[in-house]
């Protein structure tokens, strides 16, 4: 077959009536008409309706088609007609015309499929495709992405990466890969590790950022560097997270924040605007304090209000126990006013909901709320205010009547900020406060250069290079160390961090005060991060640089779920590969060749071929656990159970296996609509169990 | 009655009219009544009060009997140790009792007490609102003083129910016409089994054949090679299923709850480390064992299962009924606490427990041992007959 004259199913239109076409592609969907059977043809571009009717083809021809299944791969040769009036389908881009097939070839045939890959109704009312299990579609990725909607994000990815080379190319930027063999970092807990066959014993490390690479590609005076980096990281499991991620990496030099800030801004712009959506310019900024400080986050959704009022100072001279006991602490107390919502908020959903329920698991103990009314604040604890202290607070709050005022009061002012943060964005959600189609972006910055350890020292908020805002400050003084500002900046659009990156430290004095701060010695710093470190000897220009979790950035553009819909082959929530079943065992040969048996010091090790402990693994496996005090009898019952199942073996029959005497049939339960238990409405099913949050049996959290 | 009932509820007489007007029937403390403890026996089910009537409860109440109580038992129903079900029956609280029949308990548990025990045909009886661990295999059976108490006590429980999803579209025996039932003419017995009793034991089960014989029914020997098998075959599928029927025992919807857990699966690992006691546990890591590392065994084994059941229709079809031996000497069913001694005291009740057929136990008079007479599927009430008419002859002579 000469494929050189093909024609996109997905191009023809009324305009190609009368043409002889050469079409190929996958058969989407069948209809059969009796005598005449309808092929929706799909191919990347599109699908369009082939007709075989026997007016119009050889017996042979129908014969043939009468075997199409669906995804048969075919050729198709057939005359473009307009559809009769009427019979035109507006859910096609095609739905005006009809192909008229003279020859037909079956390319490859397919086997009976795993779940549906058409997503295009044939006529109007019929069912769309429903939705397939996320591992299912996974196992089958090659069939999944034949669908309409994984390719288009395929596509529209593309679309976008490829207007991120333009863009930088256009800024003289240069692509330079960097190694994905590499060096594990001292603090690498998180890595990828890949032995050496030929260095047994030793092992490279995946990058989990070209962090060093890119900084060295400045010193090596490229001064405008970038790459779309595949990144690897062995984090612990979270929904939205993926072991291995393509990251936009950019470092200038000779530039400053407000360089990576107009670069950026354009580049988001542009990358949005591939996707159809206008982002507002320029980007507002905020700096970390006030993003925690209103909003209760260090990447803020912006898209409504909520912020935070300060009630600390308003209580000072309380009454009321709690708040003085509280303030006598040091704690704070701040609150929020959700303007004019008293009647979607009742007194039972603040007190049974959210003080009982919802803010004790957010971490907090308690939850005032108060909802104004006649101008007056209305709740089980305005009693206990002074006449002063309810004045002040409907002036502070500015709060009118049907607005609802929530305080978080504790000893723990972090803990106030953090509850307050989760708070907003669950009043938001449940109060339809968040506008949909809506993109605000962010520039958080002045992050604190320093966190506390809990062992009295100070560590790097983002990396030991990154460079703090003035280089006066003492290595020695904790506090004073622990107010610095870093030269960072993270991108937030509506809530989710996109990125960030920092100015870098370019003076090797400097670098040094700093090292001492984290109390490492020269001679640590040295074992630590050396190759580098002797690079910024040799004349480092000033430089600075982000990265971008592409990912993430095409997934919020197309507005998918979930970053595995923008992914060809993703690892599933569990960080497998349903598709090839990896990570995998190996066999012992291949471990012994990369000299990795003796590492366990003799004992079996975990995860090749041989498994560990039978009996930690049956009891991992069923989730029955075991004291030492019992290993003795079970081992005992599997060595009971290894009998058995040599004399099962050993026993011969030709007999069907039989899981039943008296099978059942398939049965339905009568009237057929789904019903709900009546227990359940009663309330009835829940009463026995040991613990409940709300309506909903509670358990503790897959992780910790 | 100390230590006999987990729970009774003296107040609870049945308004119910019916043909169980005035009796009274235990039942153990896995089988649900509304408002009442059903803890099983287990940690697994600690606090947990049932919320309807399992659907034997709600037939024996609708024919007009009442719940004696809800008897002790053993560690969900698994053997009889701490099982009191047929004291509530030998002293009197109740005229039968509803007892769970896993492995042969309730023959075994009416055969220590000089009662009929029986346990019914596969499917026969609802399993609603019971809490059982071998679902190809468990049945709810019975322990009564007298065939006649048996008989209508199976009449009101049998049958269909459509909340019981496992049970095939079959018709009942009819209980109450037992005696217009095709009865038991010739009774086979199995050489091979005959042949693994102690001395006393062979002589006072070639007795009771006689007796048969003596008493008009005809007594033919039959051989049939492996019958090992059934034990082999029982442990294998039973662990399995007992492994995947206990996976709902979790402490989330009912249960004891291990408090330590910090996430999910330590939650799931404590909590049922903690709810399986010394005899069950074991089990359910045999279970594991075949399940999730030789599958292939356990397949195997369900090949072997449809071997026994093809042999024991065989031997049906050349007799009405196969006469067994039910205790084994020297085994004692009460005092069985680890999975082997199970199966050892079990021994003989364990094939009508793998094909699912009905098997009734009673003494025979003779001061000898019961003994256990298998039928096929859905004879059930001509077992129950057969042992009618042999409890009135023991009884005249004694």
């Amino acid at each position: 077959m000469d494929f050189s004259e093909r024609v996109w199913c997905g191009s023809l239109r009324s305009g190609d009536a009368g043409r002889e076409v050469l079409l190929a592609g996958w058969v989407d969907a069948l209809r059969d008409h009796g005598e005449v059977l309808f092929v929706h043809l799909r191919d990347r571009s599109g699908i369009v309706q082939v007709v075989f009717s026997p007016q119009r083809c050889s017996a042979e021809l129908s014969r043939a088609a009468e075997s199409l299944k669906s995804e048969y791969c075919v050729s198709v040769r057939g005359r473009v007609e307009n559809r009769l009036a009427g019979t035109e389908n507006p859910n096609l881009e095609t739905g005006a015309v009809e192909v008229f097939a003279s020859e037909m070839e079956i390319l490859s045939a397919s086997d009976p499929l795993p779940f549906m890959v058409s997503e295009k109704a044939m006529a109007a009312g019929e069912r769309e495709a429903e939705s397939v299990a996320e591992d299912l579609r996974l196992k089958h990725r090659y069939l999944d992405l034949r669908r309409p909607s994984m390719q288009s994000n395929l596509f529209r990815r593309h679309r976008i990466f490829k207007c991120v080379r333009d863009y930088l190319d256009e800024q003289g930027f240069v692509e330079v890969e960097t190694p994905v063999l590499t060096k594990s970092t001292p603090e690498g807990a998180r890595d990828y590790l890949v032995p050496s066959r030929v260095h047994p014993g030793s092992f490279y490390a995946l990058p989990q950022s070209p962090q060093l690479f890119k900084q060295l590609l400045m010193v090596g005076g490229f001064e405008r560097y970038f790459q779309m980096a595949r990144c690897f990281r062995d984090e612990d499991l979270r929904p939205n997270r993926q072991p291995e991620f393509t990251q936009l990496d950019i470092e200038a030099s000779f530039i400053d924040e407000e360089f990576i800030y107009r670069l950026v801004e354009e580049l988001a712009c542009r990358m949005f605007a591939a996707g159809g959506v206008d982002l507002p310019r320029p980007f507002p900024r905020m700096t970390y304090r006030e993003a925690m400080e209103t909003m209760g986050s260090d990447r803020p959704d912006i898209r409504f209000g909520l912020r935070f009022v300060e009630a600390t100072d308003l209580f000072r001279e309380t009454r009321y126990g709690i708040f003085r006991q509280i303030l006598e602490r040091g704690g704070s107390i701040k609150g929020i006013n959700i303007q004019g919502h008293s009647n979607s908020l009742s007194k039972n959903v603040l007190q049974n909901e959210y003080a009982k329920e919802i803010v004790p698991a957010m971490g907090a103990k308690g939850m005032t709320w108060m909802r104004v009314q006649d101008g007056k604040l209305e709740s089980n604890i305005v009693q206990y205010f002074s006449d002063a202290e309810r004045k002040s607070v409907l002036e502070r709050f500015g709060a009118k009547d049907g607005d609802v005022l929530i305080m978080i009061a504790d000893a723990s002012p972090r803990v106030v900020i953090s509850v307050l943060g989760q708070l907003r964005l669950h009043l938001a959600g449940r109060l339809g406060m968040i506008p949909q189609g809506v993109f605000a972006p962010l520039w958080v910055t002045e992050f604190p250069l320093f966190e506390p350890t809990d062992e009295g020292g100070v560590t790097s908020s983002h990396h030991p290079f990154t460079s703090p805002d003035r280089a006066d400050f003492d290595p020695d003084d904790r506090e004073g160390l622990l107010e610095l500002k870093s030269r960072a900046y993270d991108l937030v659009v509506n809530g989710e961090e996109l990125g960030g990156g920092s100015i870098r430290i370019h003076d090797r004095s400097l670098q040094s005060r700093i090292f001492r701060a984290l109390g490492l010695t020269s001679g640590a710093a040295d074992e630590k991060f050396g190759f580098f470190l002797r690079a910024l000897d040799y004349g480092t220009p000033p430089h600075g640089g982000l990265a971008l979790g592409m990912d993430r950035v095409v997934s919020m553009i197309l507005g998918v779920s979930s970053i595995r819909e923008v992914i060809a082959f993703p690892k599933n929530r569990s960080a497998q590969c349903p598709l090839t079943q990896a990570p995998s065992d190996v066999a012992r040969e291949q471990l012994g060749e990369l000299g990795l048996l003796d590492l366990g010091g003799g004992k079996e090790l975990p995860g090749t071929a041989k498994k560990e402990d039978l009996l930690e693994h049956l009891s991992w496996v069923s989730r029955i656990g075991m004291d030492e005090s019992e290993r003795p009898a079970l081992e005992e019952a599997l060595a009971e159970a290894s009998q058995l199942a040599a004399a099962v073996e050993k026993a011969e029959t030709d007999a069907e296996p039989l899981f039943s005497v008296a099978p059942v049939k398939g049965r339905i339960r009568a009237g057929g609509e789904p019903v709900v238990s009546p227990l359940s409405e009663s309330g009835a099913l829940f009463a026995n169990a040991p613990a409940m949050k709300g309506r909903f049996f509670k358990v503790a959290g897959i992780l910790e | 009655m100390s230590g006999i009932f987990a729970y009774r509820d003296e107040g609870s007489e049945s308004s119910g009219e019916g043909f169980l007007k005035g009796k009274s029937v235990s039942v153990q403390a896995n089988m649900s009544v509304a408002g009442w403890p059903t803890e099983a026996g287990s940690l697994a089910l600690k606090g947990f009060k049932a919320i309807e009537d399992a659907t034997v409860v709600e037939r024996l109440k609708k024919n007009g009997a009442s719940i004696a109580g809800s008897t002790r038992m053993g560690e969900l129903g698994f053997g009889l140790r701490g099982d009191e079900a047929a004291r509530s029956v030998a002293e009197g609280f109740a005229a039968a009792a509803l007892v769970t029949d896993h492995l042969g308990e309730a023959r075994l548990a009416a055969a220590g007490a000089g009662l009929i025990g029986f346990k019914p045909s596969y499917g026969l009886v609802s399993r609603y609102g019971f809490f059982g661990l071998i679902p190809s295999m468990e049945a709810i059976g019975v322990v009564a003083r007298s065939a006649d108490d048996m008989a209508l006590v199976m009449a009101a429980v049998s049958g269909t129910d459509e909340k019981d999803f496992s049970m095939p579209a079959e018709e009942a025996p009819d209980f109450k016409e037992c005696a217009g039932q095709p009865g038991i003419k010739t009774l086979g017995w199995v050489r091979e089994i005959a042949d693994r009793l102690e001395n006393g034991d062979r002589n006072a089960f070639e007795r009771a054949l006689e007796r048969f014989a003596d008493g008009g029914v005809t007594v033919v020997e039959k051989s049939f090679e492996g019958f090992d098998l059934f034990r082999t075959v029982h442990q294998v599928v039973g662990s399995v299923e007992a492994s995947s029927a206990a996976g709902k025992y979790d402490g989330v919807r009912f249960g004891h709850r291990c408090p330590a857990g910090k996430n999910w699966n330590e939650m799931y690992l404590k909590t049922r480390g903690e709810i399986f006691g010394p005899l069950v546990k074991p089990f359910l890591f045999q279970g594991a064992y075949f399940q999730f590392t030789k599958y292939d065994v356990f397949e195997k084994a369900c090949r072997l299962r449809g071997h026994l059941v093809r042999e024991m229709g065989r031997l049906l079809g050349e007799a009405d009924a196969l006469a067994m031996p039910a205790f084994r000497g020297g085994f004692d069913p009460r005092e069985a606490a680890s999975v082997p001694a199970l199966y050892d005291a079990f021994h003989f009740t364990l094939p009508a427990s793998v094909a699912g057929l009905p098997a009734v136990c009673f003494p025979v008079g003779d001061g000898g041992p019961p003994v256990q007479i298998v039928g096929s599927r859905l004879r059930d009430a001509a077992l129950l007959t057969l042992a009618g008419e042999w409890m009135k002859t023991t009884e005249k002579e004694s």
